[in-house]
């Protein structure tokens, strides 16, 4: 039983997205691009290179129309990337799959998944996400944020300023 | 104070209308103010921010309403101690902007009507809601009984308050359970919590009293003809039930 990570996002329009952008940048944050995904952590006895095909054969959460699927490289967000993820919540996987089981998946957690990128795509600075986190994204009477790690533009940044 | 009411309406409130009519019903000199007018509510003395779903629900119930402009018109009012009243949707925003219960910086919320439980569903049902605190504690709620018990219908996905059992303590030292969901006949129990709320609360006030947030929603049963203990041959267009607390609501914008 490995855990692994899916992001499931829209290839349409995200009007969720938007409207969170330009509320954050309202909020003095500096992001050019937010990306919003669905994140489930899985549990999965299946073999890793079908766990993408077997999702999308859930047609009740994946609807090839409007999404696309990847398969992360690990259980973990990524830099510019914060989880959010409900205190509390359920993880039947039944409940979170849209009430159907998925061959080898035996348990899932949902979270959300927001990324901020800045005007030259690249992630923004962990502070940067962890205000966006603390001004609007996360409530922390219900919810905690995972952050990833530092980017390394910042990285390159900081060690640009130590020289 | 000459005692003139906004209800605000932001993209998605869906709830405006029946709240308005009842507000004038009631005595009450209530107008709509739309997002796209936010500078209008420096001339209101009191706000109420109705059910729906405001900006959608992106991001969370509320989260971006809370951000809005004319939510920054409503923080600096009630800061001055204009009142604010908060239902279903709008008590989803008044939590996010931290305005109720009020124990922590202004939107910084420390708690949340969130997903009902056990079912994590949308619950459309007949409650009562009796007040929990003395009636003067709020000029909102000193026209009514103590113990009032006022009917009112639940229609919501997000109901049930959450937060961190420190923050709990606070909400019940403080005070701030303004009312809480209970049978006819005003006593209290389980079956009739309907979403798994916290304490069975169902609406959170803040320390000064001035801003109440609601959940089941009293405007949907403050007319006979949708007042389930209306007495036979009643007048069914006359006001009744829920009616009792936008009442009380007027009365303490007034004073």
């Amino acid at each position: 039983m490995s855990e692994r990570a899916i992001a499931i996002r829209l290839k349409i329009p995200d009007n969720e997205a938007y409207t969170a952008l330009v509320a954050l940048q309202r909020l003095g944050v500096e992001a050019e691009r937010l990306e919003r995904s669905e994140i489930w952590i899985v549990e999965d006895a299946g073999d890793p290179s079908s766990l993408a095909s077997r999702v999308e054969a859930n047609e009740s959460v994946f609807n090839p129309n409007k999404h696309r699927l990847e398969v992360l490289a690990s259980p973990q967000p990524r830099a510019g990337e914060v989880w959010i993820e409900e205190l509390g919540a359920h993880d039947e996987v039944r409940e979170h799959l849209g009430g159907k089981a998925i061959d080898g998946i035996a348990r899932a957690r949902r979270c959300v998944g927001w990324r901020l990128l800045d005007r030259y795509g690249e992630p923004v600075s962990r502070g940067t996400v962890a205000d966006a986190a603390d001004l609007l994204l996360c409530n922390p009477a219900i919810e905690v944020a995972r952050l990833g790690p530092e980017g390394s533009r910042a990285r390159r940044e900081e060690a640009g300023d130590r020289a | 104070m000459s005692g003139r009411i906004a209800v605000l309406v932001f993209p998605g409130t869906n709830s405006e209308d029946e709240t308005l009519r009842l507000l004038r019903e009631c005595g009450g000199d209530a107008d709509l103010v739309h997002w796209s007018n936010a500078g209008a509510l420096d001339e209101y003395d009191a706000y109420v921010l109705p059910g729906g779903f405001a900006y959608e629900d992106r991001v969370r119930a509320g989260a971006i309403a809370a951000h809005d402009r004319m939510m920054d018109r409503v923080i600096e009012g009630t800061q001055r101690g204009k009142l604010a009243l908060g239902i279903c949707n709008g008590a989803q925003i008044l939590l996010e902007a931290g305005l109720v219960p009020g124990t922590g910086a202004v939107r910084r919320p420390t708690a949340a009507f969130t997903h009902n439980a056990p079912v994590p569903h949308f619950v459309c049902r007949h409650v009562y809601v009796k007040l929990a605190m003395d009636p003067a504690r709020s000029p909102m709620t000193a026209g009514l009984a103590n113990d009032a018990v006022i009917p009112a219908y639940t229609a919501n996905g997000q109901g049930r308050l959450v937060a961190t059992p420190e923050r709990l303590r606070e909400i019940a030292a403080g005070d701030h359970q303004a009312f809480v969901y209970a049978r006819a006949d005003g006593s209290l129990g389980d079956d009739a919590i309907p979403n798994g709320s916290a304490s069975g609360i169902a609406a959170l006030v803040n320390r000064e009293g001035n801003v109440l947030a609601i959940m089941p929603h009293p405007e949907r049963d403050a007319w006979n003809f949708n007042h389930l203990d209306r007495a036979e041959g009643s007048d069914p267009l006359a006001p009744s039930g829920g009616a009792v607390f936008f009442r009380s609501f007027v009365a303490g914008v007034r004073r």
